[in-house]
């Protein structure tokens, strides 16, 4: 009778573990679609088998619960090249937004307006226009608003980069908000955990955590360094930390010269969070390098083509009769930061266009021919104008291209990683549906085994007879 | 094996790569621009920056040197006018050195060069688009004046030595005017005024100064052949000028041709890479559409 008794609690006890496993199943399938859900397999365990009478006797098997499908390892890889790729994407948002402000200009005139390649040129070349005839005034007029047209485009040029710079900044502050929030996330789970399960895969809450980081890597670089009780310290990727457990350690804003730095504690992170990745990483590299950069070399050719064409024009002789004190044609620059913005001309007169050289009479031409040289002489870093503006483009062009391929691949590295990642943690429907089809045959094999046993321990109960119990 | 369950999202993933791709391809058909921006090609970009500068310093080269050509052919037909003047100054002193003339003759051919000098003065004092050509730099009053105070009278030269020059795009300069004084007051018997000047007076009383008339005629002649070899200069400038106008538009032609070559799309290799592209994008379309149907997974079999 024992055996019979034993075998029909062994048939129950399966069919409790099947109905546990189906449960996982349908929590798998119910979660299929939820972010940063990772599938769970049942987790079967054999029952430890009975000794009687020197004789093992099986007793069954039961389900223990659940395990999340996840490798950490795989997880943290494919954060780190989030970490990069966000950065690589931020910084090349923002430099194609700088370039728009370069657009090459294909030789049509719709293309050549706002080019300040094209304006360079145009206003030294109303100069050798005026070498035919240094008395005309529409040939004055003509130096005058190509001048204009190139202070115009340059300050511009400088208006909106600035602009872009500013935005940039705020773009930062709220990306170190969001990372606030999210490291005061991970901090409450590091408890939560360590005091749900301190010895093994969270579930549920490990999922939370791992989401979270995932998030928290498109925003910033950082290092996860696993610590006891399954607790999590997080650092940026220069080591400043950032979580420790169940605390957290908040990036703070504060205004350095003109724009935001980030700080933690007392401690300058800006230029460390710039290098570490993230898209906190690409604003602040766009900010605080390439927008400078472009913004340096647009005041280099500001500042000495103003000063240079000011100092000849008040080196000659105007229609007015001023010599050498014709005046300045732009704004006079006193640094070379800065100049590109300020860039106007404040010459209003074309008649103090100085075309003659010191002391010679009005029809003379040298002077012009001095500023139209200016042209071919090497005074914009050791170069000429055109040259210097053709290197720019072409380096800030390189840049943007370099950026878009890393970026391009990086992406593709992190579809990739992506790619494994799902392979072993995401739901497949197919599998579940296979798995349940299994555990459904299982459990109808169990019922039908106990409704055998039924029969049998009936037959048993009536001693023979068979009516007496069904 | 294990796969990635959601291979779907990924195959929309590259949708969207070819969309950007397309979209790229027909802004580049619909503009005809190949480097719509810096980064599409950073060395086409920065080398169409100097094209674009040299074709624009021709353009205005090719502008001055029509505005100039004018000036100096005007300057070339008043010089004419002048030798013409000139030669007929001289015949006319001629026939009043051979002594056959009686004495209000040679005062009707004093007065004849006189108009000749009053012509001669005109034309060294021509203005082009109001700036006087033959008064160096001081190009805003006529630079010759005849004072008739003293006999023979004095012409007085109030421009200076300057010389413009037009410089060409290589660097290359073409010389633009000759000061008047030098036209027209070479140092020595080179002076084309003092030489009219002495003959008005040598004929002015009717009896005329053989020796000294013939030696002023001598005078004059040098001048005017002095005048002659400035002529030279100014069409010397004006041929220097045409042939550089001419090299520097070849040069422009040439250089326009580069930089559409550079910048421009290649209308045959789009639209292949167009088709190729929404050929990809029909395909993938296709793809997604059967395998994302519900009838696919295995829970539509149970």
């Amino acid at each position: 009778m024992g055996t019979i008794s034993s075998a029909l609690s062994l048939t129950s006890q399966a069919l409790d573990a099947n109905q546990a496993a189906l449960n996982v199943i349908a929590n798998n399938v119910a979660n299929a679609n939820t972010p940063g859900y990772t599938v769970e397999a049942p987790n079967w365990q054999e029952n430890s088998p009975i000794q009687i009478s020197g004789v093992s006797n099986g007793d069954g098997a039961t389900v223990t619960g659940a395990t999340s499908q996840r490798s950490r390892v795989l997880l943290e890889r494919l954060d780190q090249q989030q970490q990069l790729s966000s950065a690589s994407g931020s910084r090349l948002a923002a430099l194609n937004a700088i370039q728009a402000l370069f657009t090459p200009d294909s030789g049509s005139a719709s293309s050549a307006a706002g080019n300040i390649g094209s304006d360079v040129t145009g206003f030294f070349n109303s100069f050798s226009s005026l070498e035919a005839n240094p008395t005309n005034s529409a040939l004055r007029e003509q130096a005058l608003s190509s001048a204009s047209t190139l202070a115009g485009d340059i300050s511009n040029a400088a208006a909106s980069l600035n602009q872009q710079r500013s935005g940039l900044d705020q773009d930062a502050v709220g990306i170190a908000s969001q990372v606030n929030a999210l490291t005061g996330a991970i901090a409450q789970l590091n408890q939560q955990i360590r005091s749900s399960s301190p010895n093994a895969d969270a579930g549920t809450l490990e999922d939370q955590r791992q989401q979270d980081l995932s998030q928290l890597s498109q925003l910033i670089g950082i290092n996860q360094i696993t610590t006891e009780n399954n607790g999590l310290s997080i650092t940026t990727t220069s080591g400043q930390l950032l979580v420790s457990n169940g605390t957290t350690f908040q990036l703070t804003t504060g205004s350095v010269g003109g724009v935001t730095d980030f700080f933690v504690g007392s401690t300058d992170v800006t230029a460390q969070l710039a290098s570490g990745g993230g898209s906190l990483g690409g604003v602040l590299t766009a900010r605080d390098q390439d927008i400078p950069n472009v913004l340096a070399s647009l005041d280099q050719m500001a500042y000495n083509v103003s000063t240079q064409t000011n100092a000849l024009n008040n080196a000659g002789t105007d229609l007015a009769g001023d010599n050498g004190n014709a005046g300045d044609i732009f704004s006079a620059p006193t640094q070379v930061a800065g100049s590109a913005a300020s860039m106007s001309v404040v010459m209003t007169d074309p008649n103090h266009i100085a075309a003659a050289s010191l002391g010679q009479g009005t029809g003379d031409n040298s002077n012009a021919v001095a500023m139209a040289n200016l042209a071919s002489q090497l005074i914009v870093n050791g170069q000429t104008p055109s040259n210097f503006y053709s290197n720019f483009v072409t380096t800030l062009g390189s840049t943007v291209s370099n950026v878009g391929t890393e970026n391009t691949a990086q992406n593709a590295s992190v579809a990739q990683l992506q790619t494994q990642n799902n392979a072993l943690s995401s739901v497949n429907l197919n599998d579940e549906a296979s798995a349940m089809t299994t555990l459904e045959r299982s459990y109808q094999a169990a019922s039908q085994v106990f409704s055998m046993l039924n029969s049998i321990m009936a037959s048993a109960l009536n001693l023979g007879v068979q009516t007496s119990v069904s | 094996m294990r796969v990635d369950p959601n291979y779907v999202s990924n195959l929309a993933a590259s949708l969207d790569q070819t969309q950007v791709s397309l979209q790229q391809l027909t802004s580049e058909l619909s503009s005809g621009v190949r480097v719509t921006s810096l980064s599409t090609d950073p060395v086409a970009a920065g080398q169409n920056v100097l094209m674009l500068n040299q074709i624009q310093q021709d353009d205005s080269f090719t502008q001055s040197s029509s505005l100039v050509t004018g000036q100096l052919q005007v300057a070339d037909s008043a010089l004419g006018s002048v030798v013409s003047q000139l030669t007929q100054a001289i015949s006319l002193a001629t026939s009043a050195n051979n002594g056959t003339m009686n004495a209000s003759n040679v005062k009707s051919i004093s007065s004849q060069i006189a108009g000749i000098l009053s012509e001669v003065t005109t034309l060294a004092n021509t203005s082009y688009q109001g700036q006087y050509i033959f008064a160096g730099g001081q190009t805003s009053a006529a630079p010759f004046s005849t004072s008739t105070a003293t006999s023979p009278s004095v012409t007085t030269y109030s421009g200076d030595q300057n010389i413009n020059y037009l410089q060409m795009p290589n660097g290359q300069q073409i010389q633009l005017n000759v000061p008047g004084n030098q036209i027209f007051m070479g140092s020595g018997s080179n002076s084309v005024f003092a030489a009219l000047n002495s003959l008005v007076a040598d004929y002015a009383s009717g009896a005329v100064n053989t020796t000294q008339a013939v030696s002023d005629t001598q005078a004059l002649n040098t001048a005017l052949n002095y005048v002659s070899q400035q002529r030279v200069t100014i069409d010397n400038s004006i041929t220097h000028l045409t042939a550089a106008s001419d090299s520097v538009t070849s040069e422009k032609t040439q250089l326009t041709a580069a930089q559409t070559n550079l910048m421009q799309a290649d209308v045959a290799k789009v639209s292949t890479q167009l088709s190729m592209a929404e050929t990809q994008q029909t395909a993938l379309e296709d793809v997604i559409a059967q395998l994302g149907s519900t009838s696919n997974s295995l829970f539509s079999k149970l």
